[in-house]
């Protein structure tokens, strides 16, 4: 049994997430096609509530709704009539008469696409909740892994580091979930001011040493770097942060020579990583997107249609 | 008016008395076995028969913000809880900082009949941190205590110049001690649960390291000052540091910091925000540790309610605030005396004889002359929490569903019942 949503991967089996990589695979062939769309998803309505501002997600969700002809409505706090003090709850009443049968929902505060689930019918798929969970994100990255990184052969002994900001991001939470749920190995790397020691624990160990985050690693990932952290006494200086933390060449000499270069994107060229490194024959970060609007084809249809 | 309650076990501070036929008139206790002509008679058969509680600490929200809570909904869900006097917050819409809010809130209460009100001010104008308020007329006025509850006092100054100043009065200051700048925008305790969680987290740090200030503000001018819902280990240890060298402290704890953990935030249901945020299993067994050891000197409910709108937003916007008022004494009863062996008498102590000295009130008991405000317990029948039943307009709870012994059946208050089970 698929569950019934997506909050994030804790109540995702392997073999459920094994059949998602699958049914991703599928559907990364009908995006190759010349016509790229199916009749999966039709006479299904897909509602993005997006409380938080974000293009590129919504984007990647609309896309792999519409390819399977489903109907896409969209929510987008900013431009609707959700004035301050509307409750959560008459929020999505309003929105539920449209009758969507999955939302795709974002929002700056961790928890809220649970606190929806207990209050519609609808499937919900968390498209990143504060800094909890991006579970769609963290798929998407594992499936590139396993597509890209030359001879795979599994996830067990695997090594994945990512470096930056963690307390704030719900990619690094997201990703530790289900790379050491897959059987690898996480290392979360940052400046301490950033990197909050609750977050270790089995298959998950945290440094302030870049080098060491990335000795033997097989993706090395670079989280944003958002410009206000130095405002919050985070930071001192973004040179500062260049300097101890940048992902560069220097530091892939550490990891494996076949090692694999991420980034959840958007990306600070030249701040979290060297903007030739992006740029080389190590980076999958222009896959990652190609494959993000493959794996949500897929988890929209899993959840909606069943496993394949 | 004249009152019989039969066969009433009786238990006061000054110890338990067995069952008897206790007489009330006018307002005040008259005796027992007395005997003769009785207006009203009622049965306590079985059941448990001790003055009323006493509440140093509730939000009734009165004025301004009725649609949370009022004088009529908020003192009748005291009365339902077995509590005779209530001691209101201040921060309501305006704040409490005016004498003639004060007695007109005192007015309003009396007329109503149930628990008595009596109202804490605000330490600063308008709850900004900035000027003292009149301590003496409000004082005058009817209020009881000074505190700025519900925000720190973050002018360290402010908050010596106010413990000086209210030496003269007799007034007790009741601090909420977390430093705002260790606070930041945290919702829930910091820990493994709110890194996981991945919500804002509040130290306990920002607890501990405030309850240190007040408490040297407390020694140095030697002024009554109450530390308001310690909630954390370190906090509470902070406390025993000073009294051991005999400061002016006392101190509270709430029904939920002894018995929820940060970890019901897992549900990210904002029923359970409340500042200060609830702590680990470690905290709630230091604190019941001290409750046991005589280090607490009052349960006080913190009862905050809020409307189930606000409380359906999200964990950031939904505002702080746990309503537990009617189910305190249940709760703590069933959790803490039968689950884990707490005398009774104890328990009773905190909501009893430890408020009313906190206060330097007289200590309640069942002396013909003392004021009639008692409740009947029953210890035996085991009932579910069921909120849609509560007199508050917060008809939502974080122990809904649990079972739980102890329920007020019946409470006085000047003689008159103030709230009748059923």
């Amino acid at each position: 049994m698929t569950p019934t949503h997506l909050l994030d991967t804790q109540d995702w089996s392997v073999a459920d997430v094994t059949a998602l990589f699958n049914t991703a695979d599928v559907m990364a062939q009908v995006m190759e096609r010349t016509i790229k769309k199916v009749p999966a998803l039709q006479g299904f309505t897909v509602g993005t509530l997006f409380f938080e501002p974000s293009t590129r997600t919504r984007l990647s969700f609309e896309r792999a709704a519409r390819a399977q002809s489903a109907d896409v409505v969209s929510f987008a706090a900013g431009s609707s009539s959700l004035s301050k003090g509307e409750s959560l709850k008459d929020t999505l009443r309003t929105v539920d008469a449209m009758q969507a049968d999955l939302y795709v929902v974002r929002h700056a505060v961790s928890g809220v696409p649970h606190q929806l689930a207990r209050w519609t019918d609808a499937r919900i798929v968390n498209a990143g909740d504060g800094r909890r969970a991006h579970p769609t994100q963290a798929l998407l990255d594992a499936y590139t892994f396993q597509k890209n990184f030359s001879g795979f052969d599994g996830f067990a002994g695997k090594k994945l580091a990512i470096v930056g900001d963690v307390l704030h991001s719900r990619v690094a939470r997201s990703n530790a979930e289900l790379w050491t749920k897959l059987g690898a190995q996480v290392t979360l790397c940052g400046p301490r001011t950033l990197l909050p020691p609750e977050l270790e624990q089995p298959n998950v160990t945290l440094t302030t040493n870049i080098r060491e985050a990335a000795e033997g690693a097989h993706a090395v990932m670079a989280l944003r770097l958002q410009g206000e952290r130095m405002q919050a006494g985070l930071l001192p200086s973004l040179a500062e942060y260049r300097v101890r933390f940048g992902v560069t060449e220097q530091v892939m000499a550490h990891a494996h020579p076949d090692a694999l270069v991420m980034h959840p994107g958007p990306i600070n060229r030249d701040v979290e990583i060297s903007g030739a490194l992006a740029d080389s024959e190590g980076s999958v970060i222009e896959a990652q997107v190609a494959n993000g609007v493959s794996v949500r084809m897929a988890v929209l249809y899993m959840l909606l249609v069943g496993r394949k | 008016m004249r009152v019989i309650i039969q066969n009433a076990h009786l238990r006061d501070g000054r110890g338990d008395h067995g069952a008897h036929d206790l007489y009330l008139q006018d307002g005040v206790i008259e005796g027992v076995n007395l005997g003769g002509k009785v207006d009203e008679t009622f049965d306590a058969a079985g059941r448990l028969v001790t003055p009323a509680f006493i509440d140093l600490h509730a939000h009734l929200r009165e004025p301004g913000q009725e649609q949370k809570e009022d004088l009529a909904s908020g003192l009748a869900a005291a009365a339902a809880g077995g509590f005779g006097t209530v001691v209101s917050m201040a921060n309501t819409t305006p704040p409490v900082d005016d004498p003639g809010v004060v007695a007109s809130l005192i007015h309003k209460a009396e007329r109503l009949g149930f628990a008595r009100l009596r109202p804490a001010a605000t330490l600063s104008r308008g709850l900004k941190g900035q000027e003292l308020t009149d301590f003496a007329a409000l004082k005058d006025a009817g209020a009881v205590m000074i505190t700025d509850d519900g925000v720190p006092v973050a002018d360290g100054h402010l908050m010596r110049r106010a413990c000086e100043y209210a030496l003269d009065h007799g007034l007790v200051i009741q601090t909420h001690s977390e430093d705002p700048g260790l606070r930041q925008n945290g919702v829930i305790n910091e820990g493994v649960v709110s890194q996981r969680l991945g919500l804002p987290g509040n130290p306990v740090a920002a607890e501990a390291a405030m309850i240190y200030r007040d408490c040297e503000i407390a020694a140095m001018t030697g002024a009554r000052v109450h530390i308001a819902h310690v909630s954390s280990k370190r906090g509470m240890q902070v406390v025993e540091f000073f009294r051991a060298q005999g400061a002016p402290i006392t101190c509270e704890v709430t029904p939920h910091h002894l018995t929820l953990t940060d970890a019901v935030l897992e549900t990210f249901d904002p029923i359970h925000k409340v500042a200060p945020p609830l702590r680990t299993a470690e905290d709630i067994a230091f604190l019941r540790d001290a409750v046991r050891r005589g280090v607490v000197d009052s349960i006080g409910t913190d009862h905050a309610p809020h409307t189930r709108a606000e409380k359906d937003r999200d964990m950031v916007a939904a505002p702080f605030g746990i309503g537990n008022i009617e189910v305190t004494f249940p709760l703590l009863y069933t959790e803490l005396v039968e689950g884990d062996g707490l005398p009774l008498e104890t328990l009773l102590h905190l909501l009893q004889a430890g408020p009313a000295r906190v206060m330097s009130w007289s200590v309640p008991t069942f002396e013909p002359g003392q004021p009639a405000d008692l409740v009947v317990l029953d210890l035996e029948a085991e009932r579910a929490v069921q909120p849609e039943t509560f007199k508050s307009k917060a008809k939502f709870s974080p122990w809904e569903g649990l079972s739980l012994k102890g329920w007020p059946m019946l409470t006085f208050v000047r003689g008159c019942v103030a709230y009748m089970s059923g």
